[in-house]
């Protein structure tokens, strides 16, 4: 188990070094460079050549590179150029919002996804599945943004029950995680009900139900149990596509997260922060997926044995 | 010596007298918070690092230069009190007396000359080093008395001092707080810092010793809000008081409303399409003067800029000293038959495809534009395009992202014949505008001459202006300039950018600025 754990996490450095050499050739590849879009329209060549000395940008792209991981490796994130602060200091402030609204989300969609799915495949073509079917659709074809926009106007301006936006307290992360939360909870649904119908047929749920176990056992011992697999895995991905998500969720709802500070990074070509974000960002999915993986031997022993 | 004469001091005086009459009438309030959003965070707090508005919005009122800009764009004291033009490369100052930084450290000639060292001597230099031409330094005379030293004579320096980004900085708090003064500065300003959340918020509060009159309001909360939809509804919610960058589309409405009021001025940034006059064929005046003729520009005012731009009357902003109206409307009205007329002087016939052609050559114009960096410039490039056909003109139109139109235009040689750009005349001073933009060795990436033009007359007038301090005199050489210019056009002025703040109707005491940075909240109250 041990081993296990610490080759994946080895594994996962060069995974790294993969993702920072591509963000940084993205950025290298890019129009437009950091310095002259610092300076604005108005700076004298001679402003931008001694501040693109300063940061260091006139170096090859290979010694860019290898400063940077050098420099990461003891630890040392670098400075933002356009704020001149810590990278470590930027992240450390967006990245418990980030972190909350994700959360918030997942538990939303994992809850609401998962009780949908198990009635719509309890009670299959009913009305309620049928109800279920359409909002699973409504919610994965409407844009974040516009549904962070109708609830607003709902919640924030005519109800007034809830903040516009903004984060602090808990009433002000209701609507981001419910926006964000959405086409997440229509995957769920969707795909716990075919993975509970699916058991459902199989042959030790007929066994169960004949021998006269209890319709509430077989339903949460035996089948939703072993749907649970195919469950996790996409929970897995979704909280990869949520933290993805976030970016407009938070711009929508003026939420200070990780999103909003990679989409800047962007337009300034602040490469320092957002290869910091990215390498976060990365340094997150190879650890929510470990986690899944490590979970699957929990819900099935025969899993767990092999590793 | 000059005072920063009679006229300036005596129209201080007028107004604040004005002002305390008025101040009567409406029964003034004190207190209470004042909470604005806007679409954006800082990126610092500090001069030095940050020129534009997110930042300056909110340093403004904490940080005090030797001269300011009056909301009439008139130059009025701030923490000097007179100047004396000892050379054609040297001002002298004489300074307010008795002014505190927020930390309790006093105000002199020396924190001008640390301040001035600190942002020009610097590695790296400050970002508003571009700005300040060619400010050298500051020399202390005696603790009251400063000089400000230019590498050459230097006409614009009196606008130059008066720029939002010359706050004067405690110089104890600079070295006490290193690195971290860029997000908590200290100067002598109305308002003095509290608490910075990073994309939440910025908090100021009343500075209680400051010189002048004070703050009426007890704080400032500064918040961030991206989406511009939901910015609209924070401020009928009430959740905001004040919303700069408000969306256009609702302005008429809210005009309209008594629960809020809309504040504009004429804004002193010009966007326009610009010609690449050094390129075939635009580089035939009678091409250029026929497009000119062909955009209707009060259509795209009307209809595009619904009231939230004002015309543009020439290369520069009325708020800009030395501006002169260019009456391109009367010379360059929007009339499809003269640019039809003036294509066919210069050798232009109808093609088989409607397009005009000349000796083979179809005139085909690539253009390069951004989407989103000034309001509605793709929207306003597309019209253009549209109406250029109606004279059998095509126009290529390229839309990039900001950054990559930033880095062609700013390069050489550019490989565009038109392009969409705005203008801001930072100091308020003719200079900075009619110097970087048609003298001939402002080609860039030297300057930004993009329009490759080239008029040995202009390079002359501009140079003498530049050198000069007589103010009468330079105005009269900026009039020719401009004079020049309407005739050889290597511009469509499109539109001049208006400044809109909207607040709740309880926000009094509140006026815009045509400088955008220059958001002053120290006379704003609240009734409610």
């Amino acid at each position: 188990m041990l081993t296990f754990v610490v080759r994946r996490l080895l594994l996962a450095v060069p995974v790294l070094l993969g993702v920072v050499f591509v963000v940084m050739l993205t950025i290298d590849l890019l129009p437009g460079d950091a310095v002259t879009l610092m300076l604005g329209e108005h700076a004298t060549p001679d402003a931008v050549a001694r501040l693109r000395d300063h940061l260091g940008l006139d170096k090859p792209f290979l010694v860019r590179y290898l400063d940077y991981v050098g420099r990461v490796a003891r630890g040392d994130l670098g400075r933002s150029i356009q704020q001149n602060r810590p990278v470590g200091t930027e992240l450390a402030d967006a990245w418990p919002a980030t972190l909350q609204l994700t959360v918030a989300a997942l538990l939303i969609a994992t809850g609401v996804g998962i009780a949908a799915g198990v009635a719509s495949a309890v009670w299959p073509n009913s009305l309620f599945d049928a109800l279920a079917r359409l909002g699973s659709l409504f919610g994965l074809s409407m844009p974040i943004f516009w549904t962070g926009l109708v609830l607003i106007v709902v919640f924030a301006l005519w109800l007034n029950w809830l903040p516009v936006g903004g984060a602090g307290s808990l009433s002000h992360l209701v609507l981001p995680a419910v926006t964000l939360a959405l086409p997440s909870v229509a995957m769920v649904a969707r795909m716990t009900r075919s993975a509970v119908l699916e058991v459902l047929r199989e042959d030790y749920v007929r066994t169960a139900r004949a021998k006269g176990v209890a319709e509430r056992w077989v339903l949460g011992r035996h089948a939703l149990r072993n749907a649970f697999i195919p469950i996790l895995t996409l929970l897995g991905l979704q909280s990869g596509q949520l933290m993805g998500g976030a970016v407009l969720t938070e711009t929508v709802f003026a939420w200070p997260g990780l999103g909003r500070l990679m989409v800047k990074a962007i337009f300034a070509r602040d490469y320092v922060l957002l290869q910091g974000a990215v390498l976060l960002f990365a340094l997150a999915f190879v650890v929510i997926n470990l986690l899944v993986d490590l979970s699957y031997g929990l819900l099935d022993p025969r899993v767990g044995r092999q590793g | 010596m000059r005072s920063l004469p009679a006229r300036i001091v005596g129209g201080v005086l007028v107004l604040g007298l004005v002002a305390s009459l008025v101040g009567a009438a409406t029964a003034q309030k004190r207190g209470g918070t004042l909470t604005i959003v806007r679409p954006t965070d800082p990126v610092s707090l500090d001069p030095n690092l940050e020129t534009t508005a997110p930042g300056a919005w909110v340093y403004f009122n904490m940080l005090e230069g030797l001269l300011t800009l009056d909301d009439k764009m008139q130059v009025k004291p701030a923490l000097a009190t007179s100047y004396e033009v000892l050379s054609p490369t040297k001002v002298r100052f004489k300074l307010r007396p008795n002014v505190k930084f927020h930390d309790g450290t006093p105000f002199n000639a020396e924190a001008v000359k640390f301040t001035f060292d600190r942002a020009l001597k610097g590695s790296p230099p400050a970002r508003w080093a571009s700005l300040a031409g060619s400010l050298d330094r500051a020399e202390v005379v005696d603790g009251l008395t400063v000089d400000v030293v230019t590498k050459e004579p230097y006409g614009p320096i009196l606008r130059t001092l008066a720029m939002y980004c010359m706050g004067i900085v405690s110089p104890t708090a600079v070295q006490k707080l290193g690195q971290d003064f860029s997000r908590a500065p200290v100067g002598t300003g109305p308002f003095k810092f509290v608490e910075w959340k990073t994309n939440t918020h910025v908090i100021i509060e009343r500075f209680n010793d400051y010189w002048g009159d004070k703050a009426l309001v007890d704080r400032v909360i500064f918040k961030v809000v991206p989406e511009e939809g939901a910015r609209m509804i924070a401020l009928q919610t009430g959740d905001a008081d004040m919303v700069l960058i408000p969306s256009p589309a609702q302005l008429p409405a809210l005009r309209k409303d008594p629960k809020f009021t809309v504040h504009e001025t004429t804004g002193i940034r010009v966007v326009f399409a610009g010609f690449h006059a050094g390129m075939a064929p635009l580089d035939d005046v009678r091409v250029r003067q026929a497009l000119l003729h062909a955009v209707d520009r009060k259509a795209i005012l009307d209809n595009i800029m619904e009231g939230s731009a004002g015309p543009a009357l020439g290369v520069l902003a009325p708020g800009v000293f030395g501006y002169k109206d260019m009456q391109l409307d009367k010379v360059y009205p929007f009339d499809r038959a003269r640019a039809k007329a003036l294509l066919a002087q210069a050798g232009w016939t109808p093609g088989p495809d409607g397009i005009l052609v000349k000796g083979g050559q179809r005139l085909s114009l690539s253009w390069l534009a951004a989407r989103g960096r000034y309001p509605k410039d793709g929207e306003i490039t597309e019209a253009i395009q549209a109406m250029f056909k109606e004279v059998g003109v095509e126009a290529k139109v390229q839309v990039l992202e900001w950054g990559a139109v930033f880095q062609q235009v700013r390069g050489n040689p550019l490989n565009h014949h038109m392009f969409t750009l705005g203008w801001v005349t930072s100091n308020a001073d003719a200079d900075y505008s009619l110097y970087a933009l048609f003298h001939s060795k402002q080609v860039p990436p030297a300057g930004w001459n993009t329009s490759r033009y080239a008029n040995a007359r202009v390079d002359t007038l501009v140079e003498q202006a530049r050198r000069s301090l007589n103010q009468t005199e330079r105005e009269k050489l900026y009039g020719e300039v401009q004079d020049i210019l309407a005739k050889e056009m290597v511009w469509i002025p499109v539109y001049t950018t208006k400044e809109i703040v909207v607040s709740r109707t309880g926000v009094k005491g509140f006026h815009v600025h045509p400088v955008e940075y220059n958001l002053a909240l120290w006379k704003t109250w609240l009734d409610r």
